[in-house]
């Protein structure tokens, strides 16, 4: 094949590769919030006696807790767009 | 399996649960049953009526016969020190920092009472399933209950969150699949754990169900406290489908009536246990008492 035409195909695909990766990171985004709203609901239930939420039975918390690092992380992220929780489901929806 | 059939002693405190279960343990000994003792009661009362040191460790009493007096401060150190280990092991990269040292604060964790009774209950069904009677001395009403409830209550939680952990998780998938991530699927731990428990919760409700490995024997004296609460143990029990087997009506006197008691616990065999002129302390005496009450005693326990 012409050295020019395999390089034009090997652009169009590469723009075609990242069009696709931006369109399916846009088409998850929302699935990714909730995901993260429900990992954050997730670790309020279950870690929730610390900042004074009705908590399960202690040892259920106490068995999950070291496995919920991610949850941890989480809810200390959460402490800083706490203030803002409508402007970070906006910027999420696209909506200015 | 587990041959051995638990007898929960329950009742408002002070009425004789732990004589009563001594008394049974004994009776149940001498018909030739393998019997162990447990004192599930924070404050031990067996190593006053049988005149011996006990602990966490059984002790022969007599041939076939062990009594233990459960450390719950023991199983409370140990549960939490398993909680310590797999948490420093999950976040070891904290020492980097030497921030591991605010973990060490669980510790100290209220609230684990009637787990680490649970512990040490799963513990004796494991050690000692090969005897014929596991009898338990209980703590007072609250206690007791918070014991009997832990298996139900916790099933509620665990079955909401391995709900929403699923939901999690299938969410998470979505996202993978879209994305295209070539992701080696890993398994949940979290969910892992909930369903860990949730089949240890499902076995001691089981358990605590079930009339040929559990009976729960209610002692109460004739007085109206001791009666009241006991209404409350019943109806407590009965919402979470564990059944009375018997009602020890304990400190009978001649004079005392038991018309409310037979009135209130229609469906439920009761048994009376005369009160004892002297001590019910030593195992002689308590043998004593079992011989000098025996035709009617070993009728009506033989009834139940």
């Amino acid at each position: 094949m012409n050295p020019i035409i395999r390089d034009m195909k090997d652009k169009i695909v590469g723009a075609l590769k990242i069009a696709d990766g931006v369109l399916r990171g846009k088409a998850v985004d929302t699935i990714e919030f909730e995901l993260e709203e429900l990992d954050h609901v997730f670790g309020l239930l279950v870690l929730g006696s610390y900042v004074g939420i009705p908590s399960p039975p202690m040892q259920i918390s106490l068995d999950l807790m070291p496995f919920m690092e991610k949850e941890l992380i989480l809810m200390m992220k959460k402490v800083d767009t706490a203030n803002e929780p409508i402007s970070d489901l906006f910027s999420v929806l696209d909506i200015d | 399996m587990s041959k051995a059939k638990n007898i929960f002693f329950v009742g408002k405190g002070g009425v004789g649960k732990s004589t009563s279960a001594a008394l049974n343990a004994l009776f149940l000994v001498k018909k030739g049953f393998q019997v162990l003792l447990v004192s599930l009661d924070p404050a031990h009362n067996q190593s006053d009526i049988f005149e011996k040191r006990l602990s966490d460790k059984p002790l022969e009493i007599a041939q076939n016969f062990l009594v233990t007096e459960v450390d719950q401060e023991y199983w409370i150190k140990q549960y939490l020190k398993d909680v310590q280990n797999q948490i420093n092991k999950t976040y070891s990269y904290l020492t980097a920092f030497n921030l591991d040292r605010y973990f060490k604060v669980i510790k100290y964790s209220p609230g684990l009472e009637e787990y680490a009774l649970v512990l040490a209950f799963n513990n004796i069904q494991r050690d000692f399933s090969h005897f014929d009677f596991l009898i338990f001395d209980m703590p007072p009403t609250a206690l007791s209950l918070k014991f009997f409830t832990l298996p139900t209550l916790s099933l509620i939680w665990t079955e909401h969150l391995l709900a929403l952990r699923q939901e999690i998780i299938k969410k998470r998938e979505i996202i993978t699949k879209i994305k295209l991530i070539k992701k080696e699927v890993e398994r949940d731990k979290v969910l892992n754990k909930i369903n860990e428990s949730k089949e240890d919760y499902l076995h001691l409700k089981e358990i605590f169900e079930d009339a040929d490995k559990t009976h729960i024997k209610l002692v109460l004296n004739p007085d109206k406290l001791s009666l009241a609460e006991s209404i409350r143990i019943l109806n407590a029990l009965q919402d979470i489908n564990i059944n009375l087997n018997q009602i020890i009506c304990n400190k009978m006197q001649t004079a005392s009536s038991r018309a409310d008691i037979d009135k209130t616990f229609v469906n439920t065999p009761i048994l009376n246990f005369p009160n004892s002129k002297t001590p019910l302390i030593g195992i002689n005496n308590l043998q004593q008492f079992l011989k000098m009450n025996g035709d009617q005693l070993e009728k009506q326990l033989n009834a139940c």
